[in-house]
């Protein structure tokens, strides 16, 4: 047995087989079960098969949202799938992604300047850290008091979610910038926005993209609480909406779809991040 | 009174330890070096020769006393002294001839101010200059458009020399410079120094904890020595002999044996007690 060996290594068939195995099992179980059920009870909801969740799955992308005034049926492709339910739950979700990204940006910067300038770190280390540990989620009815149940209370659930984890990250990694660049920089004349900015900030950026990206999770996971509890489009609103129909045959190529769109601005991110940066050494 | 280039006058330095307990590290240091010198600053591994490195740099201040160098006192490091540390002088996110031209661009062009028509033009200069003192260490075109980390430490080292001497510090301070770097690289770079230091006239002060590289290097030795805890103090400064690396072996000896000596000389009040282990 070679499997508790800390110095046998799997050849590159092997470690292949291997990676994909879980995947068969758990593809292929389902199946089966779902077969079984479908055969016990012709009308059974909770394991669809694979057919039904392609057709609804093709429902959902081609064909026009409920909402949408019907059209003829030879609408081109491309209007089919720009109306399609799938489309626009996409499009509100990946907006407000968006615009939460975006807005995480100042906080980056917030963390760097604490970092350089120790009047403006005393200033805001404490309160930071006093709010990184309230649990935005606990926050959300408040924010709903505060800001009405419309986008801007589901972006700030995000933004006080994600933020401070951010800015104290940006923060650290401004601070393990080795202090002899500093002093090198001065002695080269640079001064002190020089020495933040094209020093600190563009040697510390690459990982704060990858602080980001580690970080999408979390944004996503705030945007699907705000979503399931108080929208009118998006997907996570259409998943929690189909639970109430049981609707398996949906909900599962929705779960799968999210995890490939989350899979998909990764991957882009970090392209980018390799791009950009030629010099970053991964450690 | 004339300014010397640099001048330490009667200073202390004591490190807080725990509340308000603190501790002596440097203690009535005096010392005087003139336009032109290569001096080294040699002592034992915690003796301080950093701290004064750094005083004189202007990033610490010290507890007692002054610094001044060409008559200022010293309040943040600026353009007066180059620094060449053991690690960490190169920014890795930029490329080796960036490196060079960093000090040059922000020194005439702020944070904010490289859209200015004139901003290309003196780039191209600055570039051109850059090469021309990397050409001087050692390095080819092809080599200046790498990033550090593609460098060897011997490499490395060479691109923070011309980045620090092409802004032309009348002050040059380096901070066990060579100390990373294996016997063979380290000798090319002392010779390099040396040759730089003869070329420019560039006062430099050299610190590290190899006596023989002191000897072989400078125009005199500063030896630090720890005192107890009554913080280090100057247990010699002697001009050295012309001396290089083809000197007389007999010769070098001598010298690294009366520095080492005066280094240790205070060590007696550290007393190795013997504990029983094994009872």
């Amino acid at each position: 047995m070679k499997f508790l060996h800390i110095h046998e290594h799997p050849g590159r068939m092997t470690a292949s087989v291997l990676s994909w195995l879980l995947f068969a099992v758990g593809i292929g179980s389902y199946f089966y079960v779902a077969q079984q059920r479908h055969l016990e009870n012709p009308d059974e909801r909770v394991m669809p098969t694979a057919t039904q969740m392609v057709q609804s799955f093709a429902d959902a992308a081609l064909k026009p949202a409920a909402d949408e005034e019907v059209s003829d049926g030879a609408a081109p492709l491309w209007v089919s799938i720009t109306s399609s339910m799938l489309w626009k739950d996409s499009a509100a979700t990946g907006r407000r992604f968006l615009i939460s990204v975006l807005l995480l940006f100042p906080a980056v910067l917030l963390g760097l300047h604490m970092a350089m300038f120790p009047y403006i770190g005393a200033l805001f280390l404490r309160f930071i850290q006093f709010f990184d540990k309230i649990v935005a989620l606990s926050l959300l009815p408040i924010l709903f008091i505060a800001f009405g149940i419309d986008e801007l209370s589901k972006i700030m659930l995000i933004v006080v979610g994600v933020a401070p984890t951010i800015i104290l990250d940006t923060f650290n990694l401004s601070k393990s910038v080795p202090h002899e660049q500093t002093v090198k920089a001065l002695t080269l004349g640079a001064g002190d926005f020089a020495i933040a900015y094209r020093i600190v900030f563009r040697q510390i950026l690459p990982r704060v993209l990858n602080s980001i990206r580690l970080n999408l999770k979390a944004v996503m996971l705030f945007l699907f609480a705000g979503e399931m509890i108080a929208s009118s489009d998006g997907l996570a609103y259409r998943i929690a909406l189909l639970r109430r129909h049981m609707g398996m045959d949906t909900i599962i190529p929705y779960v799968l779809w999210v995890a490939l769109l989350l899979f998909v601005v990764d991957l882009a991110m970090h392209t980018l991040n390799r791009r950009l940066h030629p010099w970053f050494q991964e450690t | 009174m004339h300014d010397a280039a640099i001048r330490v006058d009667n200073v202390h330095v004591n490190y807080p330890v725990q509340g308000s307990v603190s501790r002596r590290i440097l203690n009535g240091i005096d010392l005087q070096i003139e336009s032109g010198e290569f001096v080294s600053i040699v002592g034992q591994t915690g003796c301080g020769k950093s701290t004064l490195l750094r005083l004189i740099l202007g990033e610490e201040r010290p507890s007692g006393g002054r610094v001044l160098v060409n008559g200022c006192e010293r309040a943040k490091p600026d353009r007066m002294c180059g620094y060449v540390p053991q690690k960490y002088s190169l920014f890795p996110d930029k490329t080796v001839l960036d490196n060079v031209t960093f000090g040059l661009e922000v020194s005439e062009f702020g944070a904010f101010s490289r859209f200015r028509p004139s901003h290309g033009k003196r780039m191209r200069e600055f570039r051109a200059a850059a090469l021309r003192y990397l050409e001087h260490t050692g390095f080819c075109e092809a080599d200046s458009r790498k990033y550090p980390h593609q460098l060897s430490g011997g490499m490395q080292q060479r691109v923070a020399i011309a980045q620090a001497l092409i802004l032309k510090p009348p002050i040059l301070l380096m901070d066990e410079a060579f100390s990373a770097l294996d016997p063979g690289t380290r000798s090319g770079m002392q010779q390099l120094i040396k040759e730089l230091w003869r070329q420019s006239g560039t006062t430099i002060v050299f610190v590290t904890h190899n006596t023989r590289e002191a000897a072989c290097l400078g125009t005199r030795i500063v030896a630090l020595a720890k005192n107890g805890d009554e913080g280090s103090s100057v247990a010699l400064d002697i001009a050295v002999p012309h001396l290089d690396f083809n000197s007389d072996e007999g010769e070098i000896r001598d010298l690294v044996g009366e520095v080492e000596y005066s280094t240790q000389s205070h060590m007696d009040h550290m007393h190795l007690r013997s504990v029983p282990i094994f009872t």
